[in-house]
């Protein structure tokens, strides 16, 4: 639609000025991610761009620096503490590997489970919507007591075996995605005409060749979206995590280890924080057309 | 030797029974074609010969052979359908040939079907592109490339031409038909559009409500019509159906115009009857008076809309008439071409 030129201006300025806004924020934590400690805590302005930008902070996080060697060398103040504590590869490591874990999980079950509710009759097969919304009713802070009892219970504690805890954080962050992984799946299933399997079938496909060699290559976009999602929402999940486990100390719960007993430190915060985003930056670029339009359930066809 | 028999076949969804019980011989090498509106179950006929849905009641023989239980891939049939259904993510010579791969038929056999296939459908320049590279039509050769590189006993369409515009449904209509005249290999097409029927089939098999209405052979069924809707659904336009009552003179109208009975029928004075003529089969210059509603030239003839006896009829005639609107003319019907229908069961009584 064409549309006349005040009209497109007014357009234009507001999704860059809702976009700013939406964007600020990580601007400021990224911003704040590479200043110095004087520069973050200013008590007499906002400050933008008045400060030498340092990497420290990245440094310390992300390349297991000791800050007080750091402090030191660049003659930046004294008396500064904590070095390993702020070291955060192994959380990172962690963190991709249970996030990595979960999707695969997510995943594996949810192109099946899609594709059952999206071409095969059976009985509550309507009603899947229903329990997808029925899952989200429900904080998972509810049931989070009773959940550390049954893994404990259970073995799946990383106190008791490590495995076991990998495993057990996988698996709750799988079933929690799960209702969503499979509603993206099957509205890009659902795209799929079923003319398309059935001329599978009379070419000679078995059921699961049908699903494998025919439906699942026409969805590929649509799992490469979903398993973004899934990812992200596993990489950033904090509650689960922290109840969880103890050994295992995903990306976001170790940030939340940067608040201590003597201060806090906004700038590691900051610069994890800031890390923290880019995979899930990058994976959204990579999936982004695909996405809008699973996320929209397939209503806009092109 | 039939190549399909279709003995008492039913369909129900639930308790709703959408075909009742079809009894249809298709002989081997012929063109048939499904017609009928929508939802009258010639989709579901179809997909029924082709395994895609199972029969209720009844059987389906395919070369001899009773295929009720039969795997659609093992009935020997290939199947086209209304929107392609191509593979998107396979090049169009990996389309053609997925059958043959899954049957993991020798490299040097798919490529020589392939380029076959290709060869007879011109679609040689295209093989290596993907189908959202393809036009409408096409597509649609492809798909029908990825019927007949398998070489079944029967091929079945269904509307495989609805998506297409109007000029191309015509050239590709011409085409299915000579691909029909090349192979010889038993067709079944389901369609809506009754000039398709006509053009392309050997029979025809008209469908309403899941119940054979009539079969036989296009110009039959145009000449012949077993009953008002056969008469109705066929032609174009189509043919006059004009309420009246058998009066020793004739079937009398109403408002005093009679039109002649044929010389052989089954009616009964007074009977109430639907008198049947389709509007090439007019002379004009002498008969019943009508009243001229509107006239339409296509070129070749003219069609004229009118009123008579109170109902309205169409007359086509190739002279250039000078017809205005409300002037009287006389239309004599061709006896010969008289149809005489009962006008409660709606079955032929000429
Ligand atoms: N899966 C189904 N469940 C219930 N009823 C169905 C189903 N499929 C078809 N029908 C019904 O069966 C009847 C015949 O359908 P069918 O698709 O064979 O019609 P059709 O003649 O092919 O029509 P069209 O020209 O519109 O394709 C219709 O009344 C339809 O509503
Ligand atoms: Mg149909």
């Amino acid at each position: 639609m064409e549309s006349s030129r005040p009209l497109r201006i007014v357009r234009d300025v507001t999704a860059v000025t809702v976009v700013g806004i939406f964007m600020f924020p990580i601007f400021w934590w990224a911003l704040t991610s590479i200043k110095p400690i004087s520069a973050i805590f200013d008590k007499d302005r906002v400050n933008f761009f008045d400060f030498t930008p340092t990497f420290i902070n990245y440094g310390v996080t992300l390349f297991g620096q000791s800050r007080s060697q750091l402090a030191i060398d660049q003659g930046i103040g004294m008396g500064v503490g904590g070095a390993e504590a702020y070291d955060s590869r192994q959380s990172i490591m962690e963190s991709v590997i249970v996030s990595l874990g979960a999707t695969a999980i997510t995943m594996a079950v949810a192109v099946f489970a899609a594709y059952a509710i999206s071409r095969m009759m059976f009985r509550g097969r309507s009603h899947y919507l229903n329990w997808v919304l029925g899952q989200r009713f429900m904080p998972p802070i509810a049931i989070l007591v009773p959940l550390v009892t049954i893994y404990k219970t259970a073995g799946l504690r990383d106190t008791d075996n490590l495995y076991m805890g990998y495993f057990g954080l996988m698996m709750i962050y799988a079933l929690m995605n799960l209702p969503i992984a499979v509603l993206l799946m099957k509205s890009f299933l659902d795209d799929v005409p079923k003319d398309v399997d059935e001329a599978a079938m009379i070419d000679g496909a078995t059921r699961f060749q049908t699903f494998r060699k025919v439906v699942l290559p026409m969805v590929k976009g649509g799992i490469a979206a979903s398993a973004v999602l899934v990812f992200i929402f596993s990489w950033t999940e904090f509650l689960l995590s922290l109840f969880l486990t103890t050994e295992i100390r995903t990306v976001p719960v170790k940030i939340q280890t940067f608040v201590t007993s003597t201060g806090n430190e906004w700038g590691f915060i900051a610069a994890l924080g800031t890390a923290a985003i880019i995979p899930s930056f990058v994976f959204i670029l990579l999936v982004q057309k695909n996405l809008v339009r699973g996320l929209t359930l397939g209503s806009l066809k092109e | 030797m039939s190549s399909v028999t279709i003995k008492n076949v039913r369909k129900s969804y639930g308790n709703l029974e959408v075909v009742h019980g079809i009894d249809l011989t298709i002989e081997d090498g012929s063109f048939v074609v499904l017609l009928g509106p929508s939802g009258c179950g010639k989709s579901t006929l179809l997909r029924m010969i082709a395994g895609l849905e199972s029969v209720t009641g009844g059987d389906i023989e395919i070369q001899g052979r009773r295929v009720n239980n039969v795997h659609p891939k093992d009935r020997n049939i290939a199947m086209v359908f209304q929107n392609y259904a191509l593979y998107a993510h396979m090049k169009v010579k990996d389309n053609m040939s997925f059958s043959l791969q899954l049957a993991k038929r020798p490299k040097a056999e798919i490529d020589e079907k392939v380029k076959w296939a290709a060869k007879i459908l011109n679609l040689k320049p295209y093989l290596d592109r993907y189908p959202r590279e393809l036009s409408g039509g096409q597509r649609q050769r492809v798909a029908m490339g990825r019927a007949i590189v398998r070489n079944p006993a029967v091929f079945l369409f269904d509307e495989p031409l609805s998506n297409l515009d109007a000029k191309l449904r015509v050239q590709m209509r011409t085409e299915i038909k000579e691909l029909h005249e090349r192979l010889k290999t038993t067709t079944v097409y389901v369609t809506h559009d009754q000039i398709e029927a006509m053009t392309m089939a050997d029979k025809i098999v008209i469908l309403r409500d899941g119940y054979i209405e009539q079969e036989g052979s296009p110009l039959e069924v145009y000449d012949k019509p077993a009953n008002l809707f056969v008469a109705e659904f066929i032609g174009s336009p189509s043919m006059n159906l004009l309420k009246g009552e058998v009066t020793s003179n004739g079937v009398l109208l109403g408002e005093g115009t009679t039109l002649p009975l044929p010389p052989v029928h089954k009616a009964a004075l007074g009977q109430k009857v639907v008198y049947g003529i389709r509007p090439e089969h007019f002379t004009f210059g002498s008969g019943a008076p009508a009243k001229v509603v509107v006239v339409e030239p296509t070129g070749p003839e003219m069609h004229i809309y009118a009123d008579m006896g109170g109902q309205e009829i169409c007359a086509i005639t190739q002279d250039r008439v000078s017809l205005t609107r409300d002037e009287i003319f006389h239309l004599q019907p061709r006896l010969d071409k008289v149809h005489l229908f009962d006008a409660t069961s709606g079955k032929a009584l000429a």
